[in-house]
């Protein structure tokens, strides 16, 4: 085994791995960005070396500087972790002319399938059903639009050297294959530095599943089941699990036997994911594979009990594998939800910035099943721009699915981010929703669940009780903590009172509430006498109870007025007080915001890439307007409304900051 | 017996319904709600004591003889506020549009003169359409009064302004002296002269909100320390602010039980500070990280964003904060700034509140229209409001503190009590550029050079801690616990500026 290994590396993956290294008693090495200086990684590791500049092509990229650091450290192997140059062929074949192990698979293996092109071909040829598709380089958008009218609408714009659905398009006629192309092209040439694209038949409510292989130097190939990978938002996956609940045992033993056919055939030697397309007739297609270790890997650890990278490590040191294939053995059910920082309410646009807070969940068994959180950033960290927006990754595991989805749920509940907006609301309000817990998923779930994107839940009656009563607790806490202050000639009312009136989503609700050592009892119409258990003090932002008995967690924000009460992916405003109080509220008439529609503004901070319009120009609502680029993702504004552009404040090149001015209509 | 208890009843209901359903309904459609409505808001339940509930005015004249207008057009009283103390006035704008006469003011004066009597703030609404004109003169007299007794009682008790309505000409002077200023958005505006009188004035056409609402006063000229939704949240937010106020200036500042960890590391302050001196951070989340349950009554928000001002607590107890801000100008002193910043000094001081000082700071702006302005007088009021401020004084410079402006923040030299700095500060008398720039100005090709040189040298807290500027350099994390233990070292404090009728601050 060896002694000293170098994470080529960031984030959350690189903490991954040098945990591992550290149970293994292998000593680690980081290289680290100006931007990560101060980062996770880069505290853990026993030793770290700075590699250039935040860009990832000044640095992570930079296969020279990598080596150097590797020289410079004495490092035996590399592991690449996932993204950078993980499944690029030129840094494992440096490598291994330097004499120094990849961890990962033997550079033939990473040309056979680093290509979408050329990965086909293999599969084809070793007997694995591809999906119908152009395989060769395109030119131009002409020659796109061509050949996808050949193939039939609609299709799959893909960059050849892309994967984690950067580069991906999907086109449903002639003008958006065109339009496609050409972003697609732009994306891969930004992201991958390779401007190829392949051009595919999109298969229509199709699921995503994938086979997680193993091999080693010896020959031995084993797969440890599945992932099903369906929740995805613009092809980039959100919910993961292991296993799932789609496949039967034939098809499962099936779709496993390709992939370890596929693996076989390349002398695959590593860590490995074959991934298929599954239609509703649990027809397969194989997808591509990509030769490393995958973003979703732990809910295949939970369930198999093995640690992926470990594995990686021992067959990269030449060991042989210790299992075979009947030595498989899956228990119970693992989900994992990507916590981004991207804004759900405004389109899952990038959110950058300081984490002023970060607060995760604990680890380990949460009453429902055993929690993980995967993450390379604490609070006080800077989310930048330059790197991938996802912070972290929260997996939990249970007897069964359902429990698996209730610990992930609970535990999403505890995940207590500011500073920056994240997705956990509508991480809990997918997992909350009864399709996904009957696992009717497709990989176009979210897009059919949130035609019109995302804008919070309405809470269901139970959740309304818990957000009404965590509110009114903390309300009547702090009132009767203010009665007692010095100073007081005479006892306020309050002190005593236990008739409230909580208003929320523009109704009112008498409740009653009789505070004591315990917690509270509290009437709401229609539930009268429910119990309040509950720890909470002022001050705190995370409000946990039991109320009758059902164990609750909750964000509470206190605002000018009454509380911002955050569960489940509902966000409510609610304000108790006493009911002469609410009585007079209800007199004041509600404001009429301002109207801001005739302009456009910067949803996200970013870098004005092009701008599709000049003044005097006619537009329809949707028509693309300007390209934003943030977090490495060009993000096309459109009109909302049909109008005439009155000025364009936006140039390209230039940098705008959230809720900028970036062109105004008539 | 009975008929007279029944005669009492129906006067005081007729007192109660104010200008009548029609006037209330009016008031209701404009967003508004009655002078009693909001004091039954503002203050705890059955508290409110009504005073002088069946004065009337004694004007003869105009035909005003025949009409009788109950309370004349404010409702005065006191009443409690989570069980403190507080006197109150509400100018009831339903009745003769809230107008001041002769016997309203006296009703004011009356309330004003108790407060400072039996140490209690005074709570005025205002919601009026000026001086009652049939009046005249006695009109003018009533205002007068209630001027001198703003003065009297300035540093005496807090006084509470908030603006609901129209506030016009005479009535703006008064919220004007008082301590705070908060205003309701779209529905108040003040101003000395209305539209009307600026456009033959001067031809120029505003309306009431672009001359006085809200949107100018919280934000611009900074005369009104915060602008709220509406009534109600005006309201709450001001029983929210007296919990932080010491009733008097023989007070201490009031404690509550606080569920807070005084000793609470926060670790993430570690990394507050960018690495690019540049850089701007948000001193807000400082100030959020080292308070009690993270609770602060910002003042004045919107206004001079580059200073920031506000009360929150430590281990239960009151205190005032004022902070540069780097997001906004660098959290450079300007004209604007000086004056916010001096004003919470000066309040804190008057009421026996402690003043933690956050410190980072690049200078004074430069410039024509700071110069024109009178930013050497301006910015001296901040100075002299630190430095005859005998309330205990914490100061903590988390990374510049650069030139005048470093004497100016609570310094030591101005009798700063204990004065921390984290390992990120630099307190020298300019930034490392500008300042090799001069001293090796025949040496300009060695610049950068240069320039590290003075930055080794001086972009660091130990020459100051060296020579005692500064009592310790502490780790960021640990700010809560280190301002808190100080703070416990001046409970007792006891500092006295020379004996003198009053002090000549550069107004």
């Amino acid at each position: 085994m060896f002694s000293k290994v170098m994470i080529a590396n960031r984030g959350e993956i690189a903490v991954r791995v040098i945990k591992t290294c550290a149970r293994l008693g292998i000593k680690t090495v980081v290289v680290y960005s100006d931007a990560d200086a101060g980062s996770l990684a880069v505290e853990m590791a026993d030793e770290a070396v700075r590699i250039g500049p935040p860009p990832a092509a000044e640095s992570y990229l930079d296969i020279d500087k990598i080596i150097a650091a590797v020289k410079a450290t004495g490092a035996e192997a590399v592991h690449p972790g996932f993204g950078f140059l993980s499944e690029n062929p030129k840094f494992a074949e440096r490598l291994k002319a330097e004499g120094v192990a990849f961890v990962g698979p033997n550079t033939a293996a990473i040309e056979a399938m680093g290509d979408k092109i050329a990965s086909k071909k293999v599969a084809a040829d070793a007997g694995v059903s591809v999906v119908p598709g152009h395989i060769g380089e395109i030119a131009d958008a002409g020659e796109a639009v061509k050949i996808a009218s050949e193939i039939g609408f609609p299709v799959m714009i893909k960059a050849s050297a892309g994967g984690g659905g950067k580069g991906m398009r999907v086109a449903w006629d002639a003008k958006e294959a065109k339009e496609g192309f050409q972003s697609a092209r732009n994306e891969a040439k930004s992201a991958f530095g390779d401007e190829r694209i392949f051009i595919e038949k999109f298969i229509e409510q199709p699921r995503h599943i994938e086979i997680q292989v193993l091999g080693d130097k010896h020959g031995s190939v084993v797969h440890l089941g599945e992932r099903e990978c369906s929740i995805q938002r613009r092809n980039q996956k959100v919910i993961e699990e292991a296993p799932s609940p789609f496949l039967d045992s034939k098809t499962r033993k099936a779709m496993g036997e390709q992939a370890v056919a596929l693996a076989a055939a390349v002398d695959y030697d590593s860590a490995g994911t074959v991934e298929f397309i599954v239609d509703k007739e649990k027809r397969f297609y194989f997808l591509e594979m990509n030769t490393r270790l995958q973003v979703e890997h732990p809910v295949s650890e939970m369930i198999t009990g093995l640690d992926l990278v470990e594995q990686m490590l021992r067959v990269a040191a030449g060991e042989k594998l210790k299992l075979a294939q009947k030595d498989v053995k899956f228990d119970g059910w693992a989900v994992e939800t990507r916590i981004y920082a991207e804004d759900p309410y405004r389109g899952f646009l990038p959110s950058i910035g300081r984490l002023s807070r970060f607060r995760p969940p604990a680890e380990g068994d949460n009453g429902f099943g055993v929690v993980r959180v995967d993450t390379g950033v604490v609070e006080g960290d800077q989310i930048s721009l330059f790197y991938d927006p996802m912070i972290a990754k929260l997996a939990t595991h249970g007897d069964d699915r359902a429990a698996a989805i209730d610990s992930m749920l609970a535990a999403l509940d505890l995940f207590d981010i500011a500073g920056i907006q994240d997705n956990t609301p509508f991480l809990s309000a997918v997992c909350g929703q009864k399709r996904f817990r009957d696992g009717a998923l497709t990989t176009g779930y979210i897009a059919e669940e949130f035609p019109d994107g995302f804008s919070g839940v309405a809470p269901g009656a139970l959740d309304r009780r818990m957000m009404i009563a965590a509110a009114a607790f903390a309300h009547v806490t702090a009132v009767r903590r203010a009665a007692r202050a010095t100073g007081a000639v005479a006892v306020s009312h309050d002190l005593e009172r236990e008739d409230w009136v909580a208003l929320f989503n523009g109704e009112r609700a008498a409740i009653t509430v009789a505070i004591d050592e315990l917690g509270a009892t509290i009437d709401f119409p229609k539930r009268r006498g429910a119990r309040l258990e509950t720890q909470w003090r002022p001050g705190e932002r995370v409000f946990s109870g039991e109320l009758d008995g059902v164990p609750f967690s909750l964000i509470l924000d206190p605002a000018n007025e009454g509380y911002d009460v955050r569960r489940r992916g509902a966000r409510e405003r609610i304000i108790v007080c006493r009911p002469r109080a609410a009585e007079l509220r209800a007199s004041l008439p509600e404001k009429v915001a301002a109207d801001t529609g005739k302009f456009v503004t910067s949803p996200m901070p970013g870098l004005v890439v092009s701008v599709a319009v000049a003044e005097g120009q006619d537009i329809k609502a949707g028509e693309a307007l300007l390209v934003v680029e943030a977090m490495k993702m060009e993000n096309v504004i459109r009109a909302e409304r049909d109008g005439v552009v009155k000025a364009v404040a936006a140039a390209p090149g230039a940098s705008v900051a959230a809720d900028e001015l970036l062109i105004e209509f008539e | 017996m009975k008929e007279i208890v029944e005669e009492l009843e129906r006067r005081r209901e007729a007192a109660r319904q104010g200008g009548g359903d029609r006037r209330i309904a009016s008031q209701h459609a404009k967003g508004k709600m009655t002078a009693r409505e909001r004091l039954e808001l503002l203050l705890d339940e059955d508290s409110f004591e009504e005073t002088d509930m069946f004065v009337t005015h004694r004007c003869v004249d105009f035909g005003m003889a025949e009409k009788t207008i109950p309370g004349d057009g404010v409702v005065t009283g006191h009443g409690t506020v989570n069980g403190r103390l507080v006197y109150v006035f509400a100018k009831d704008f339903t009745v003769v549009g809230g107008s001041l006469s002769e016997t309203h003011a006296r009703k004011i004066v009356k309330i004003q003169e108790a407060a400072v009597r039996n140490g209690a703030p005074v709570i005025g609404l205002f919601d009026a359409g000026g001086a009652r004109i049939q009046e005249g003169v006695a009109s003018l007299a009533g205002y007068a009064d209630i001027f001198l007794q703003n003065v009297l009682a300035s540093g005496v008790v807090p006084q509470i302004s908030v603006i609901m309505g129209p506030c016009a000409g005479g009535d703006v002077y008064s919220p004007a002296m008082t301590d705070f200023i908060f205003m309701v958005k779209d529905t108040s505006y003040m101003y000395v002269t209305g539209p009307d009188v600026v456009k033959t004035v001067t031809n120029e056409e505003v309306t009431h909100e672009d001359l006085g609402g809200a949107s100018v006063h919280a934000k611009k000229s900074g005369v009104a320390d915060g602008g709220f939704e509406n009534d109600y949240e005006a309201l709450v937010q001001i029983r929210r602010l007296i919990d932080f106020l010491p009733l008097n200036n023989r007070e201490k500042p009031p404690v509550w039980d606080s569920y807070d960890d005084p000793e609470r590391p926060e670790p993430s302050l570690d990394t507050l500070v960018p690495d690019n001196p540049n850089t701007p951070y948000d001193i807000k989340e400082l100030i959020v990280k080292v308070a009690d349950e993270g609770d602060l009554f910002e003042t004045a928000p919107e206004h001079a964003q580059n200073i920031v001002t506000g009360f929150i607590r430590l281990e239960g107890a009151t205190v005032g904060v004022v902070a540069n801000q780097p997001m906004s100008l660098a959290g450079v002193l300007d004209i604007d700034a000086s004056k916010k910043a001096a004003r919470f000094v000066r309040f804190c001081d008057a009421f026996n509140i402690p003043i933690l000082t956050f410190v980072d700071v690049p200078g004074f702006l430069p410039g024509t229209k700071q110069e024109y302005g009178g930013l050497i007088k301006h910015g001296a009021k901040l100075l002299f409001a630190y430095a005859e401020a005998t309330v205990p004084k914490v100061t903590v410079i988390t990374r510049k503190a650069y030139g005048g402006a470093y004497d100016v923040m609570s310094s030591k030299h101005i009798r700063g009590d204990v004065n921390y700095a984290w390992p990120t500060a630099q307190i020298a008398v300019m930034g490392p550029k500008g300042a090799a720039e001069i001293i090796f100005r025949a040496d300009a090709d060695k610049m950068a050079a240069h320039v590290k040189e003075y930055e080794d040298r001086f972009a660091n807290p130990f020459v100051a801690a060296q020579r005692g500027y500064l009592d310790d350099v502490i780790r960021p994390r640990n700010t809560r616990k280190r301002v808190i233990r100080a703070l416990r070292t001046l409970k007792n404090k006891k500092a006295e500026n020379p004996w003198k009728k009053h002090d000549n601050i550069p107004l």
